[in-house]
């Protein structure tokens, strides 16, 4: 009960936050120096038929009635007409939208699954020297840039080993019938695997630093020695006990890492020619394409919020002590 | 029959600074059954050696020397395996925290039925049932078992942590410094409760203290620790009646007599010694009002009397010292040397 009224109050601040992102979003590209009308309407129009294609596009109206009529649309599941391919702009992003969620959730699920085990391997045997070089490696995993990773990956496994391709989602010239199919073949994941662990790499130090800190801070505790005095075998401790309380600053740092991954999907995306929605989002930006940046930058941030809700709901259930207020 | 033994034990510590001797040679047993308790200023030595009894001292800390025998069988030979199915099922502990040695994480059954389940192949259901009975011997509501440990106050938690320890009928209990965290009333409940239990309780157990009154309502027998060393060991109400090493006697100035005349409290003046550097003579001979020529250059002898020992060169004087110390000036600063 009191767990599914913590996630009810969740929600509502969830929503709360989408609302404020809307807002801010409207009104930041309407901020943005440059109009519309100069990007995409040939000034070679005469101003009748100019003013005709702002009319039919409803920017002659006053900014506050055009914020108005977003809102409702949006109310409706609109998102709006994208001025550069005058269709629906919902219809534009969904697909790229879907590629880069798959390989970000994708190399989120590796970095994390790296970051935790590694980072409590790595406390579990502080102070020798395989706690020593694992923190380095991390840390110079961290440091490098995450299209030179790729590019070295690519010369690595693409180039001179042969074994998995250089780039794109799948192979030129395959069709598919649907969606699910798309995804669903070890083609894809054949090209998923590189970009995967390309971002993977660069996203798995933060957790794995977190988790080592944290784990070391755990093992000093006395419920620790006390699960040594009960007997119990090491490996329940350093798991049951240990990496299980540790884990929690961890998901906080989660939501987090989520944003950045999502955000920094651009270029991975150009490294692997993958067809995600960051080269879609620029040019959206550059040619003043209000729907369309903004339903993708709202996406985005849905998929933030969600990740957000996500950790909160694994912190509640990881730590009886937070549910309560 | 002697239950544990230990023998000429000492443990060292590795820090920055150089070796730490924190137990020093030390001799002492107990009896099945006994209840012996083992008092000390902070810093003496006394959680140092009930941990290596257990095997948790911490990683820089080992037995330099010396043998502990348990069932007469020496615990420091048992490989890590060994050692830890001895752990809780034969010797199991109650913490010097309590409040911190409940995983936050997890309910107290679980933590209760994970230390049965360690040791004996019993049900879930089996070893939930002994936690309540466990949970009714210590006077907790069998309720609150599915409880989080956030949700206890200190002396539940305390009562939990008594419970878990006599979860698996161990043969001894080392409970180090059980009340030291909670406020005075819920102290007297803890220890009257310990006190109730042990009329029950078959197997034996170390108190570890710094405070002399519990020894006199729980003990049978005391040890008193100083500086790495046992400087008196011998029968409560003897020790206590008369004891025979200075240091003995100005613990006792310090501590309130619950029966008898009141007088004033009187403390030890000065601080324990420390022990990166080694000490020659007497340990206490700094602090000590009566300490004479010798002390500094010999260590004193064991001198044994009927159920224990002290260690001090003036053992034949110790009628005419126990008169002296009683009295405040004896322990005013300007009268100890230095």
């Amino acid at each position: 009960m009191r767990l599914l009224k913590y996630i009810t109050k969740r929600i509502l601040v969830m929503l709360l936050t989408l609302f404020v992102l809307v807002t801010i979003l409207f009104f930041l590209f309407r901020v943005v120096p440059g109009d519309p009308v100069s990007m995409f309407i040939d000034s070679g129009l005469d101003r009748e038929s100019q003013e005709l294609l702002l009319k039919h596009y409803g920017l002659d109206k006053p900014i506050g009635q055009q914020y108005i009529i977003y809102i409702k649309n949006l109310l409706k599941g609109d998102f709006g007409n994208s001025f550069q391919y005058g269709k629906s702009a919902l219809e534009v992003i969904a697909e790229r939208f879907c590629n880069t969620m798959i390989l970000m959730v994708t190399s989120l699920i590796i970095a994390f699954f790296i970051g935790i085990t590694a980072g409590a391997a790595l406390a579990w045997k502080r102070n020798t020297k395989f706690d020593m070089i694992g923190t380095i490696i991390a840390l110079i995993v961290r440091c490098a840039p995450i299209f030179w990773t790729g590019m070295i990956l690519l010369s690595i496994f693409a180039f001179k080993l042969k074994i998995l391709p250089l780039g794109g989602m799948n192979t030129p010239g395959m069709r598919f019938d649907n969606l699910l199919e798309k995804y669903l073949n070890f083609d894809f994941l054949k090209h998923l695997i590189l970009p995967a662990v390309t971002a993977a790499l660069y996203s798995a130090a933060t957790p794995l630093l977190v988790m080592r800190t944290s784990m070391l801070e755990v093992i000093k505790e006395d419920y620790i020695e006390l699960a040594r005095a009960k007997g119990l075998k090491e490996k329940r401790i350093m798991r049951k006990h240990a990496m299980r309380t540790a884990l929690l600053p961890v998901v906080t740092i989660f939501a987090v890492q989520a944003g950045f991954a999502i955000g920094g999907s651009v270029l991975i995306e150009t490294v692997f020619r993958w067809p995600g929605m960051g080269r879609e989002i620029v040019l959206a930006v550059s040619f003043r394409d209000y729907p369309l940046a903004q339903t993708a930058f709202l996406l985005i941030g849905v998929m933030t919020a969600l990740f957000n809700l996500i950790a909160d709901i694994l912190y509640a259930y990881l730590d009886p002590r937070v549910a309560l207020d | 029959m002697k239950l544990l033994e230990l023998n000429n034990v000492s443990i060292d510590y590795k820090t920055i600074e150089g070796n730490i001797r924190a137990v020093d040679k030390i001799c002492l047993s107990i009896e099945d059954g006994e209840i012996l308790g083992l008092v000390g200023e902070s810093g003496c030595g006394k959680t140092t050696l009930i941990k290596s009894i257990i095997g948790l001292l911490p990683q820089n800390g080992t037995v330099a020397e010396g043998e502990i025998f348990f069932e007469n069988e020496n615990l420091l030979k048992l490989t890590k395996d060994e050692m830890r199915k001895k752990r809780w099922k034969d010797i199991s502990m109650i913490t010097q925290s309590a409040m911190n040695s409940l995983n936050p994480v997890y309910k107290i059954s679980w933590q209760i039925v994970e230390a049965i389940q360690a040791h004996k192949e019993i049900s879930k259901e089996d070893a939930y049932k002994r936690a309540e009975e466990l949970f009714e011997l210590v006077g907790l509501e069998k309720g609150r078992l599915n409880d989080y440990p956030h949700q206890y106050s200190g002396g539940m938690k305390q009562r939990a942590i008594i419970a878990m320890a006599l979860a698996l009928n161990p043969k001894i209990i080392i409970a180090d410094e059980p009340t030291t965290a909670l406020d005075v009333i819920v102290q007297s409940q803890i220890l009257e409760r310990i006190n109730k239990l042990l009329e029950n309780y078959q197997g034996s157990m170390i108190l570890v203290t710094h405070d002399m009154s519990v020894i006199a309502q729980t003990c049978t027998k005391v040890a008193v620790m100083y500086g790495g060393k046992i400087v008196e060991y011998g029968e409560v109400n003897q020790v206590f009646k008369e004891p025979n090493h200075p240091y003995t006697m100005g613990l006792k100035n310090a501590f309130p007599s619950l029966v008898g005349e009141k007088n004033d409290l009187i403390s030890i003046p000065g601080i324990p010694p420390n022990l990166l550097n080694e000490i020659k003579g007497c340990r206490f001979k700094d602090r000590c009002p009566f300490s004479i020529e010798k002390c500094s250059q010999e260590n004193p002898k064991k001198t044994n009397i009927e159920e224990g020992f002290f260690y001090c060169h003036r053992e034949e004087e110790r009628e005419k010292l126990r008169v002296l110390a009683s009295k405040q000036e004896t322990w005013l600063q300007e009268n100890i040397k230095e």
